[in-house]
């Protein structure tokens, strides 16, 4: 068997395999060049190169072990998260989101106003002379046909030309229709031509059969990066932070803007804008109680639990059986019940306790049934944990202590405890990390409520930094990618460094670590 | 007496704590035999019962529900079987190789879990968006995209588990490997997947549920009809604009679980010593 | 040696995969699709009437998406680019706003014949600074029933359902006597609000905003003193803070009154409920809490100009989205009343739909976006108006004092929300 894996057969399969991937990557990889999409491309080259130099030298063993985790890991989390990084220096919310030429396009093409009675002419897409790009025109009411190129307008006699039942105009002179297949190519063309009406209005397609009457009303100046309003001569220049703002009243924007980078104006907002701040200092306090609250109930009900039925009483197996259904059953499901159980009028646990309370509307009953659902979700995980744990310490510690004349309560306190909490200590971390960003249970139980919106809260009672965040970044009329990502930050910073902390000074994971 | 002493406050707690775990999911029962669809609760006995919500999931064909089901097995064992595949390695070396910067290679992984990463629903989605471009059949909207995002997500988590698992194995037996002149890789290969087989398959049941339950990342991906998962595709009977049907969301959430929980109570002793094996030194 | 073996198989693979890489590079067609995205509802109804007739637009195919819930078809357009957007979307009218501030949506304009087909006021809905941004598709709005099993007289006032409930709440049990069912706390309760003298806004008699005046707290305040809360100014039960549970507790006749939505007017018909509806009355006999319409509509994208399908999008919503034959083939599945009015009149429409439009002739307010999503005052409209219900009818807040901060929030919002009119 060692030989096996020592010998020349295992070599030349190792190296097949890695051909087969690399070839493979190597094709997605040129076919993201294909695509411009360079950024992938050149992480799956390196991905490639990383893996044949790792697997065919001996720079590194580990290295070997960690790679394929590593680049799942570099992907899919820590891509993630450089990009959280990168949004959080930019303007980047509702109203600056696309880039800055898409930007200029849009505000070129929304910077066209219709004539004072909205003109609108049916038309048809067709060659002039058979080979200038032109349309036929046709106004039914006022029965005004036309041919339009891009610089000219020749007006036609209704006479010499071929109109349908509703007057429109389908054929003339010197005019040739595309057909239905040629439009489909020539869409890109067409939406972003105009044709000539006068020196100042032109027609522009609203489909392939309407075309209307616009002019222009700005004007995009390349060489100065900038905008004037034809009209009026004001100009509008790029304000270094997304958007074109007009130079003798900067308040006044063009739409849409950019994203653009304003490097660490989302960070100081953070500190010094109240109506971010305060909110985020009253979640943060939340999120950690909630997250320490969360793990502490459902350790202590699950070691309990353990402790009672750490002894094989009649209807163990049976209890075991039920008491795991919360941890199997799908949790989205189970949040979403107890949020229907919670209700005022007809919840059943109001029904069950007799009492009219209004779970979700006040901060603290709504606090406390997130606690309680949680810790109706993880019990069975700690119990699960802790009678494993139980059974794994040495009877014999126990008998010890029995027979120098301990209570029960003694060995618990001084012997149990210590050892479960020492065994479970890297879990209970975990637990603590999971809850600390607990999304689901808040998301779909209250939604964060209740808020005193009246009051000018922007937070809920029960929003934790990740569901507040979420709110930030994705709500409904307003979102601010850039404000969140920031949080999403300087919260971690503030996590990483408290845990790091904690774990240098408790050593609780020195011995796993 | 004696046994009333010792033995009645364990059921009592065991009773208190059953009726809790319990009543929730006897609601959902019931709800899912109310033919009205809601989940108000009139009385805690039922007063009528209807097959119609169960009816309804496999017999109107605008609710392929057998087909979200098979979307949502094949994805979870897919997830399952790979993460783990994938991890046990790092937690491997993690375990039992020396090397430089292990230690803040650790503590790095249990950083990187709690960043918050609600804002890489965005991040992920303009990757994936833009992988669809050049290879359509592993972007935005596939699933198999979605197993890579999965697997991704996972990682972190399970080698973190992982290694609690592989420290619980004892280090002599590789020892012994090493001296006879084995590898790393053969120590691996050899010695350790073997051995470490229950604790790889606990963790692979745990990404199971993990990728089972998802519906964030999984209602953005999985667009169409077919493609659905089961958490995605019940989730579309509450998240109405207008309406929630939750007769069949009970209905199809009690059916979905069966297969978890069966799984559950089959392998519970099984997943109990597997679960503490982690943080039990032997 | 092993080494240069090593870097020799390096060699060998890196060759054999580009090569392999070379040979199959992938090949585009150009666009000839319209995309289109929609909830869990209207998306399938699409899809049908894609499959009756696909020949909308000569030469291009219609792709309906259909998103797994409305939650998750609006958190895809927030995510979504030009890369593998959509060129029109199936929408709220809320969307329009935010949607056009970001550069996401492309403006359109329509003829007068087909602006003709349409209510003024539903372009308005789907416009954002004087720019139309999508085809009015479908109408949503409320309308209160009474249940004639327990109330035998149609009311003619708050009071008179008060009274009501007051007088039968033991004898027949109910649970409350007046609870939205349709549309939520802000919303659909914009009626309620009215009855008791709270506008989100006022208008002139010619139909335009009174950007100078805000509704009087002190007589709404008073008016929901008087109504809604017992002497020890707490909740008297007649209307519940919150909206769950109050299409089940209507159906099961346990709750006399109900604001309902037109999307599920079905559901009532179902268990025997005949459809009289009417605008919640108001505190003054005769007069009328104002209601809430919206439209859903068929939304251009920016996308579609960078997928090359812009004016083949814009000849999709004016042949199938505004054409009469689109929306009576759309609404044949989907049930709503169509917005396009040779749609309305056809058979298609229910007299339920007629009893909502009828309802909604007597005591409707233009819904305008562009007041009810702005936050400047602190809050919008959809995240104070269920605040206030919650602090009066829960917390037992004074009725008159949260009635002005809910004044001024919607005073601010409306005043600074004209710049995006």
């Amino acid at each position: 068997m060692v030989a096996f894996f020592r010998g020349k057969l295992a070599f030349t399969l190792k190296v097949i395999l890695l051909s087969i991937i690399s070839a493979l990557l190597i094709l997605l990889a040129l076919s993201a060049f294909g695509q411009k999409q360079y950024v992938i491309g050149i992480f799956i080259i390196l991905v490639v190169f990383g893996a044949n130099f790792t697997y065919l030298t001996k720079v590194s063993i580990p290295l070997k072990f960690f790679y394929p985790g590593l680049i799942f890991l570099l992907g899919f989390v820590v891509a993630p998260i450089v990009f959280t990084l990168t949004m959080s220096t930019y303007n980047y919310k509702t109203g600056n989101y696309i880039g800055k030429t898409e930007a200029i396009t849009q505000i070129q093409k929304l910077a066209i106003e219709p004539d004072a009675s909205g003109s609108t002419f049916d038309i048809i897409v067709g060659k002039y002379n058979g080979s200038e790009s032109a349309i036929l025109a046709s106004d039914t009411v006022k029965k005004q046909y036309f041919i339009a190129t891009y610089k000219e307008r020749f007006d036609l006699n209704a006479a010499d030309l071929k109109l349908n039942q509703y007057q429109v105009a389908t054929q003339a002179p010197n005019f040739t229709a595309l057909a239905d297949s040629e439009l489909a190519g020539a869409d890109k063309l067409l939406s972003t031509s105009r044709f000539f009406y006068t020196s100042e209005y032109f027609v522009a397609l609203e489909g392939f059969d309407v075309g209307a009457l616009y002019r222009q009303k700005l004007n995009f100046l390349s060489e100065r990066d900038a905008f004037q309003n034809i009209s009026t001569g004001a100009i509008y220049e790029d304000n270094g932070k997304g958007n074109y703002a007009n130079l003798d009243l900067p308040t006044e924007i063009l739409e849409p803007g950019w994203r653009a980078p304003i490097w660490f104006e989302n960070y100081s907002k953070l500190f010094l804008d109240p109506k971010v701040r305060e909110p985020l200092i009253r979640v943060f306090i939340w999120t950690i109680v909630f997250a320490v609250s969360s793990v502490l109930t459902s350790f202590a009900f699950g070691l309990l639990l353990a402790l009672a039925l750490n002894k094989p009483i009649r209807g163990r197996r049976i209890y075991r059986s039920i008491l795991i259904l919360p941890y199997a059953m799908p949790s989205v499901m189970s949040i979403l019940i107890w949020g229907g159980m919670f209700n005022t009028e007809f919840g059943a646990i109001n029904q069950l306790l007799g009492t009219n309370i209004a779970w979700f509307q006040s901060v603290t009953f709504a606090r406390v049934a997130v606690i309680v659902v949680n810790l109706w979700l993880g019990f069975p995980y700690f119990y699960l944990v802790s009678s494993g744990a139980l059974q794994a310490i040495p009877s014999e510690l126990n008998e010890a202590a029995a027979i120098d004349g301990a209570t029960p309560r003694q060995i618990f306190s001084k012997i149990t405890l210590p050892l479960l909490l020492r065994i479970l200590s890297p879990l209970l971390i975990a637990s603590f990390a999971f809850n600390f960003n607990n999304f689901n249970l808040i998301y779909l139980l209250t939604g964060g409520g209740p808020k005193s919106t009246l009051d000018g809260d922007i937070a809920g009672a029960t929003d934790i930094l990740i569901s507040y965040t979420y709110q930030i970044a994705f709500g409904s009329f307003t979102q601010d990618l850039g404000l969140a990502s920031a949080i999403s930050v300087v919260i971690f910073l503030l996590v990483a460094s408290i845990s790091l902390y904690g774990i240098r000074k408790s050593k609780v994971l020195e011995s796993f670590v | 007496m004696k046994w009333l002493r010792e033995n009645l406050w364990r059921h009592v707690v065991g009773i208190f704590m059953v009726l809790f775990a319990i009543f929730p999911l006897y609601l959902v029962v019931i709800s899912s035999i109310n033919p009205s669809g809601s989940l108000q609760v009139t009385s805690f006995i039922p007063r009528e019962l209807s097959w119609k919500n169960y009816q309804m999931l496999f017999n109107d064909p605008t609710i392929p529900y057998l087909t979200w089901m098979k979307n949502s097995l094949v994805i979870s064992v897919t997830v399952a079987f790979l993460s783990v595949v994938i991890s046990a390695s790092s937690a491997f070396a993690f375990s039992r190789l020396k090397f430089k910067g292990k230690k803040s290679g650790i503590q790095l992984l249990l950083l990187i879990q709690m960043f918050p990463a609600i804002l890489a629903l965005s991040a992920v989605y303009v990757i994936m968006e833009r992988v669809a471009v050049f290879a359509p059949h592993f972007g935005l909207g596939t699933q198999p995209g979605l197993l890579l995002v999965y697997l991704g997500g996972a990682m972190g988590v399970n080698i973190w588990l992982l290694k609690g698992f592989v420290d619980s194995i004892p280090a002599e037996l590789d020892e012994a490997a090493k001296i006879d002149g084995a590898s790393a890789m053969q120590t691996y290969w050899l010695i350790f997947v073997p051995l470490a087989a229950p604790v790889l398959a606990v963790v692979s049941l745990l990404s199971f549920i993990g990728t089972f339950n998802e519906f964030i990342l999984a209602r953005l991906f999985l667009v169409d009809m077919g493609s659905r998962t089961i958490a995605v595709g019940l989730q579309g009977f509450i998240g109405g604009q207008y309406s929630q049907n939750w007769g069949p969301f009970a209905a199809g959430s009690l059916i979905a679980s069966v297969p978890i929980v069966a799984i559950f109570l089959s392998l519970q002793k099984y997943i109990i010593s597997g679960l503490t094996a982690g943080s039990v030194k032997g | 040696m092993r080494n240069r073996k090593s870097l020799k198989a390096l060699a060998v693979s890196l060759a054999l995969a580009v090569s392999f890489g070379v040979s199959l590079t992938p090949v585009h067609a150009a666009s000839t699709e319209i995309l289109v995205w929609a909830d869990e509802n209207r998306g399938p109804n699409l899809s049908k009437v894609i499959a009756a007739k696909g020949d909308w637009v000569a030469g291009y195919k219609v792709v309906i998406r259909t998103f797994s819930s409305f939650d998750a078809l609006k958190a895809a357009v927030d995510a979504a680019t030009d890369l593998t957007g959509p060129d029109i979307i199936i929408g709220a009218n809320d969307w329009v706003p935010t949607g056009a501030k970001s550069g996401k949506l492309a403006p359109i304009t329509l003829t007068a014949a087909v602006k003709a087909q349409f209510n003024a006021s539903q372009f308005f809905d789907l416009s954002y600074k004087g720019k139309l941004y999508g085809i009015p598709l479908d109408i949503n709005n409320v309308a209160m029933i009474y249940n004639t099993k327990l109330v035998t007289t149609k009311p003619t006032s708050f009071g008179d359902m008060v009274t009501y409930y007051k007088a039968n709440k033991v004898a027949k049990g109910l649970k409350a006597g007046l609870c939205v069912a349709g549309g939520g706390m802000s919303w659909g309760a914009h009626g309620v609000f009215s009855a008791l003298g709270a506008d989100a806004y006022l208008m002139k008699k010619d139909g335009t905003v009174n950007y100078g005046q805000s509704f009087n707290p002190s007589v709404f305040g008073n008016n929901v003193k008087t109504y809604l809360l017992d002497s020890n100014k707490k909740s008297n039960g007649f209307f519940p803070a919150t909206d769950t549970g109050c299409k089940d507790n209507f159906l099961a006749g346990t709750v006399p009154f109900a604001v309902i939505g037109n999307w599920e007017w079905a559901d009532y018909v179902a268990k025997g409920f005949t459809m009289n509806l009417m605008p919640v009355p108001g505190a003054t006999a005769g007069t009328y809490g104002k209601m809430f319409g919206s439209v859903n509509g068929a939304l251009l994208t920016s996308y579609a100009a960078k997928h090359g399908s812009e004016a083949a999008a814009k000849s999709l919503l004016v042949n199938l989205f505004a054409s009469t034959a689109g929306q009576v083939a759309y609404q044949t599945y989907e049930k709503r009343p169509p917005a396009e009015k040779g749609a309305q009149s056809s058979s298609v429409i229910s007299d339920a739909q007629k009893g909502f439009g009828s309802s909604a002739s007597l005591a409707g307010i233009p819904q305008i976006g562009a007041f009810l999503n702005n936050n400047k005052g602190g809050a919008s409209y959809w995240d104070s108006a269920p605040a206030y219900w919650t602090a009066v009818l829960v917390d037992g807040k004074d009725a008159v004092k949260e009635a002005r901060k809910l004044a001024a929030i919607w005073k601010t919002n409306v005043i600074s929300g004209q710049a995006d009119l």
